[in-house]
């Protein structure tokens, strides 16, 4: 009988290690390696945008880095579609696809995401320019994430001053379905300081990461934080770029990831009026 | 006590009078898109004072009115006027143009 408890309890252990929960670490999420200003799309606008980041020296192991699910995120190229549309002056609506394509694998379905974002009262109404981001995510499970369903929401901060613009974004998680729910809040943040230098081509600095659960950080060296070195500008015919490499500060992080942003804004008729100028919400 | 202190902050934030910008002494300049052009396509103002540009659309067209140095990006139906506020500017030059029409020669708001 011990024999048999010693030699079932290492299988046992393994297995729960194998077949277990991964880490809750969806604060960086590596479809979307943006940072949002206060303007929104006008109204009656619509954007096509692709993000795209390749990890080109990441973790070998699922559940590391970026990686959320059980693919390893060395090599994983991460690939969102997402339309965007001015609903008023002041809200804006927008539904992305996410696709990955792991190391030797294809690319594939990963996900879904739907959100809402706005601006507060008009520019320089407030000492700091404020707006709000609502989010409700689907992953593939448990490929890409260990969590089914996400919900998010971000205040966003924007102070201009002259040609610099300091954006920040903290972000609030919600797991609504799959592992972690009926846990707390995760929190992350999304960072940015841009340079205005010329319309084709300006510099900036971003920032990614997260510390895990609110009421329970993971260890800093668990945590994912990252530093993203970027010029942003408008390509002939009005394709707008954002081009970056991104370097792991923690054992947690991915060690480098690039990524390259394209936007394309086109006129499409406008569904509401326009915003009244003493409004602050719609 | 504490409630009508609550109701005071939330009814100052709401109608914030102390903080919109409307209220703080600016110049105001009046910027005209017609027939494909901005007039005027230079405005001289004073660097250090807040601005308040009226962008008024007298074409049939939809443009939209926005300057890279200044971060402002605004449709304007046709017929319509707009208001763009803005901070005190530094001494410079602050390019606008119509990003819906590449033809129409870019302006400048010249601070001195």
């Amino acid at each position: 009988m011990k024999h048999f408890l010693f030699s079932i309890l290492p299988l046992s252990l393994l297995s729960l290690v194998a077949l277990g929960p991964l880490k809750c670490s969806a604060q960086v999420d590596p479809w979307e390696f943006e940072v949002y200003p206060y303007a929104t799309t006008p109204r009656g606008m619509a954007e096509f945008e692709t993000d795209n980041a390749v990890v080109t020296s990441g973790h070998s192991e699922g559940g590391e880095g970026t990686a959320m699910g059980t693919f390893a995120s060395q090599k994983m190229w991460f690939n969102a579609y997402e339309f965007t549309y001015g609903l008023t002056d002041r809200i804006e609506a927008a539904v992305y696809l996410a696709m990955a394509q792991p190391n030797g694998g294809q690319l594939q379905w990963a996900g879904e995401k739907f959100r809402f974002r706005g601006r507060l009262f008009d520019e320089d109404v407030l000492p700091v320019n404020v707006g709000w981001y609502a989010e409700l995510e689907w992953h593939k499970t448990p490929q890409f994430d260990d969590a089914a369903t996400e919900l998010e929401f971000r205040p966003i901060l924007e102070k201009d001053i002259g040609p610099i613009s300091i954006m920040l974004n903290p972000k609030f998680e919600k797991v609504l379905s799959g592992v972690g729910r009926g846990k707390s809040f995760e929190f992350g943040y999304v960072a940015g300081v841009q340079y205005r230098w010329t319309r084709r081509l300006s510099p900036g600095l971003e920032f990614y990461g997260g510390s895990g659960l609110i009421d329970q950080p993971d260890r800093i060296s668990d945590q994912q934080h990252y530093v993203f070195p970027t010029i942003w500008g408008e390509l002939p015919g009005g394709l707008e770029y954002n081009f970056g490499v991104g370097y792991g500060l923690t054992r947690g992080s991915d060690r480098v990831i690039v990524k390259f942003n394209l936007e394309l804004e086109r006129f499409v008729g406008a569904l509401f009026k326009s915003s009244e100028g003493r409004g602050w919400f719609f | 006590m504490n409630r009508r202190l609550t109701l005071l902050i939330v009814s100052l934030f709401i109608n914030n009078p102390v903080v919109r910008a409307e209220d703080k002494p600016s110049e105001s300049i009046e910027i005209t898109y017609v027939q494909r052009r901005f007039s005027p396509e230079m405005i001289n103002v004073s660097a250090g004072v807040p601005l308040t540009v009226k962008v008024v659309n007298g074409s049939k067209e939809r443009i939209e009115f926005e300057s890279f140095k200044l971060n402002r990006e605004k449709v304007v139906e046709p017929g319509q006027t707009l208001v763009v506020r803005l901070p005190a500017l530094r001494p410079g030059s602050y390019d606008f143009f119509d990003d819906f029409h590449a033809d129409v020669p870019e302006g400048a708001i010249v601070a001195r």
